[in-house]
């Protein structure tokens, strides 16, 4: 057992003894340095973990430790951080060190030009140098994605993955709503996997991008270097592939890279809003393939997941809010996490042009508009019949008339739960809007539909996409 | 714990601990301050666990004890009950009583056990630095400090420890700001074998702030040890304890030019209010202000366009030494360096339109150039 492995082994057994939060706070970035004659020597981040491991911990650990290795006689702690030389390394700044000054000259020189172009993050320009853009934001990186029961087995997935390229998921396929952390998933893969390695290609694109540059390719009839480009690549990760939907020769060219990149056990990360089977028009052979790997799903956070979200997201943003205040937004804002961050943005800003505290009422104030009682203004019967009638492609005079197919009165029904459940208007109402119905048809229609929803995966998801997009007029 | 304090004290040793508190959401504790008795003292404690904050204050103690609660509760409550002289604190079953005049608190607090423990120096301190001086330079530092955590050796101010000044700077690769304060060696000896090792570290920029926060205007100096990665200060009887960032900091006394060719001496309020001006003439982020330099008529421009805006330009009389010259800045980065001025006059050094400028005060009826401030801008080249 090597000195890794038998701290993992130890740390195993102390997370059982100790509070999750007590471990993740004091054994986060924690080390064996060395193991020799008894004595182990452990690495750990600052001052405050060393004299807490050492004075409250030390039994647990000694403990653990000798589990695995009985002959360990004495415990010490020393303050390293395994990114760089422990600070007595630190030499004399040596006048020889002309790389990194030519970065900072480099740096403070574009900085004249920061409006014009964005700065690239050193760690990714630094050693690879690659002639292509790989597109990931060091923003996003799986330490700040913030686990809850709905993106549990996502996030496990996609870390997974990032460990062990092309070899376990392959391809990887996560589905979820607007503004739920898709992208922050894919870009935390790049992100861990670049961090692990640097010299690994990574291509991040939105599969609109891709389509636009296949069509320039087809343009300036290189498409072979198109193709040859990805078919180098380490690691695909392609972001909202439901607009593929519909591009037919788009759709063939990803197939054949695909399948180049799969034969050789590269690995592909795939998103979307929808499961592949939902996704209308991707063509068989295609959504086989994305069925062929594992699929997982991001659901909406639960209030605790948005709770932790609005205490990381404020306290990223040194600002200060109370229980109730954080509790009352997470109440009221349920449906995604950009708007979520949205409303605390709207916060911090209300709270610093009226230099006032975000006391629960000042919070309630600002948020007035946004939530208004949780439903929002100007949507209507029309937009829901409208976004009903294009989602199933059935003219709103059929769904209106009498006609009794199979197809237009699920479509119907649909309706008629979301008037009632998004809109609450009432039954009798509901049904004078469906040509004169009685209110007991619609009361059958939301019922139904309420039950199919509870063991039907079809109707939910339809239901979930129609409530989007009755919310994105 | 039963014990009896002035009110004074107290509030003073609340107000000095209580801002590092309560950033964490993992560990419940760490919102706490710790109260605890500590040989005839009662001892404040707070920390986020990357800065720690403790300090002791007299007190009349009739039973010894120690209880932690909640930082801006009892910061609330103690910063608004009125000033009658002295509070009495005591323990019951893991609740503070606070008494003071005619209030009275119960704070229900947590275990001291669970609370943290903030490291100790080993050693003794190194050296010290001027207090009052201290809290001059360190808003001009600070301005520079970058919030960039992708480099986080540039997120705080850099220490460079020489044998008889300390050199501080701040950088966001933009711009960089340097001062140099005069030392007082605590232990010479001790100092000038430290420094042989490790004569450079950065302090994070939350530490920076806190300490500027409780240097008080009778503060005298600064006494700092460094050991293990971690820095300690000792402000009066505040001492603070922080992490040091890891990582090497430029070398970026390379990049300051020895020489410059052409040097503008220019009164500070004017060409603060000609860059601000030229600020409203550009894009909110994107924008650039034009430095022109006329030695012939004496003279320079600042001006500034915005296509959809329109546009200012504003001359103003200099005293010139050396060619004529042009360059673009960023108009926000200009008055960072301007505010930072604490002389009537300033000297503005220049190379040409593609090299660092340079901004200095500069004192008495020569115009003599002080050394003791640098601020360092980069033009934006055409």
């Amino acid at each position: 057992m090597n000195n890794a492995e038998l701290w993992q082994a130890a740390l195993g057994e102390i997370e059982l003894s100790i509070s999750k939060a007590n471990f993740s706070t004091w054994f986060k970035n924690t080390t064996i340095l060395s193991n020799e004659n008894g004595k182990v020597v452990i690495g750990v981040p600052n001052g405050f973990a060393k004299e807490w491991l050492e004075n409250k911990y030390n039994t647990y650990i000694f403990r653990a430790l000798r589990n695995f290795q009985d002959d360990i006689k004495e415990i010490s702690c020393i303050i390293y951080s395994n990114e760089q030389a422990p600070l007595n390394e630190i030499k004399k700044m040596d006048s020889a060190a002309p790389v990194l000054e030519q970065q900072l000259v480099q740096e403070i020189q574009q900085g004249g030009n920061f409006a014009q172009r964005p700065i690239q993050p050193m760690m990714h320009t630094g050693q690879t140098n690659a002639p292509y853009e790989n597109n990931i934001n060091a923003r996003y990186t799986f330490e700040n994605f913030i686990i809850g029961e709905n993106n549990e087995l996502a996030r496990a997935a996609c870390f997974a993955v990032s460990q062990n390229l092309g070899k376990i998921y392959n391809p990887l396929f996560i589905y979820g709503g607007v503004g739920l952390g898709k992208t922050h998933l894919l870009q935390s893969i790049g992100n861990e996997v670049l961090a692990n390695d640097p010299s690994r290609r990574i291509k991040y694109i939105t599969s609109e991008r891709f389509a636009n540059e296949l069509i320039d390719s087809i343009r300036n009839q290189t498409v072979n270097d198109f193709k040859s480009a990805y078919q180098a690549i380490d690691l695909l990760i392609i972001d909202d592939v439901q607009f593929l939907a519909g591009k037919e020769k788009t759709q063939n060219e990803f197939f054949h890279i695909f399948n180049a990149l799969y034969q050789i056990n590269k690995q592909i990360v795939i998103s979307s809003d929808r499961p592949p089977k939902a996704i209308a028009t991707l063509e068989d052979r295609l959504r086989s393939r994305f069925e062929g790997g594992m699929i997982a799903d991001i659901g909406k956070p639960d209030i605790e997941t948005r709770i932790a979200i609005l205490k990381t997201k404020s306290a990223e943003n040194n600002f200060y809010l109370d229980e109730e205040a954080i509790r009352f937004i997470a109440e009221n804002v349920k449906n995604n996490i950009r708007e979520l961050e949205g409303a605390l943005n709207r916060i911090i800003a209300a709270c610093e042009f009226n230099k006032k505290l975000p006391t629960l009422k000042f919070v309630q104030q600002a948020l007035a508009e946004i939530i208004s009682s949780g439903k929002k203004k100007g949507v209507q019967a029309q937009n829901v019949i409208e976004a009903i009638s294009q989602y199933f492609n059935i003219s709103t005079k059929e769904l209106i008339e009498k006609g009794r197919k199979k197809e237009i009165a699920y479509a119907r029904h649909i309706a008629m739960y979301l008037m009632r459940s998004e809109l609450s208007a009432s039954y009798p109402s509901i049904g004078t809007q469906f040509g004169g119905r009685d209110h007991t048809t619609a009361l059958h229609a939301y019922e139904k539909i309420n039950r199919e929803m509870e063991t039907d995966e079809k109707v939910r998801e339809d239901v979930a996409v129609l409530r989007e997009r009755i919310y994105a007029v | 714990m039963k014990l009896t304090c002035t009110q004074e004290n107290f509030k003073k040793a609340i107000y000095s601990t209580e801002r590092v508190v309560g950033k964490q959401i993992t560990l419940p504790i760490l919102e706490n301050i710790l109260l605890e008795t500590d040989n005839g003292m009662l001892k404040i404690s707070a920390t986020n666990l990357e800065i720690g904050v403790f300090l002791k204050i007299g007190a009349k103690i009739e039973e010894e004890g120690k209880i932690t609660v909640p930082a801006r509760l009892l910061s609330n409550f103690v910063n608004n009950i009125p000033n009658v002289g002295t509070v009495s604190l005591s323990v019951v079953d893991q609740t503070l009583h606070i008494e003071s005049g005619s209030s009275k608190a119960q704070i229900k607090g947590l275990q001291a056990q669970d609370f943290p423990i903030i490291p100790e120096m080993e050693g003794e301190f190194l050296f010290s630095l001027p207090a009052q001086e201290m809290k001059e330079v360190i808003p001009r530092l600070a301005v520079c400090v970058s919030l960039d955590s992708t480099r986080p050796e540039l997120t705080g101010l850099n220490f460079v420890l020489d044998k008889l000044e300390v050199r501080l700077a701040a950088t966001d690769s933009f711009r960089l700001a340097e001062a140099v304060v005069t030392l007082i060696k605590d232990n010479s000896q001790a100092y000038d074998l430290f420094i042989e090792k490790t004569n450079s570290v950065i302090v994070p920029l939350n530490t920076i702030s806190e300490l500027f926060r409780v240097i008080n205007p009778e503060t005298q100096d600064i006494k700092i040890g460094i050991e293990e990665s971690q820095i300690f200060f000792q402000i009066d009887n505040v001492r603070i304890v922080s992490r040091l960032i890891n990582g090497k900091y430029p070398p970026y006394q390379q990049i300051i030019p020895q020489e410059f060719t052409t040097k503008v001496f220019l009164p500070k309020d004017e060409v603060l209010r000609a860059v601000k001006i030229a600020g409203i003439f550009t894009h909110s982020k994107a924008g650039e202000v034009k430095f022109t330099v006329n030695s012939q008529a004496k003279e320079i421009y600042v001006q500034s366009k915005a296509e959809e805006v329109g546009e200012n330009k504003t001359i103003l009389s200099a005293q010139i030494e050396g060619p004529d010259q042009e360059a673009l800045f960023n108009p926000r980065y200009m008055v960072d360096g301007l505010q930072a001025i604490s002389t009537s006059h300033l000297v503005l050094l220049m190379n040409s339109g593609a090299s660092p400028a340079v901004l200095r005060m500069v004192q008495g009826e020569k115009k003599e150039e002080m050394l003791n401030y640098t601020y360092i801008i980069m033009p934006i080249k055409n």
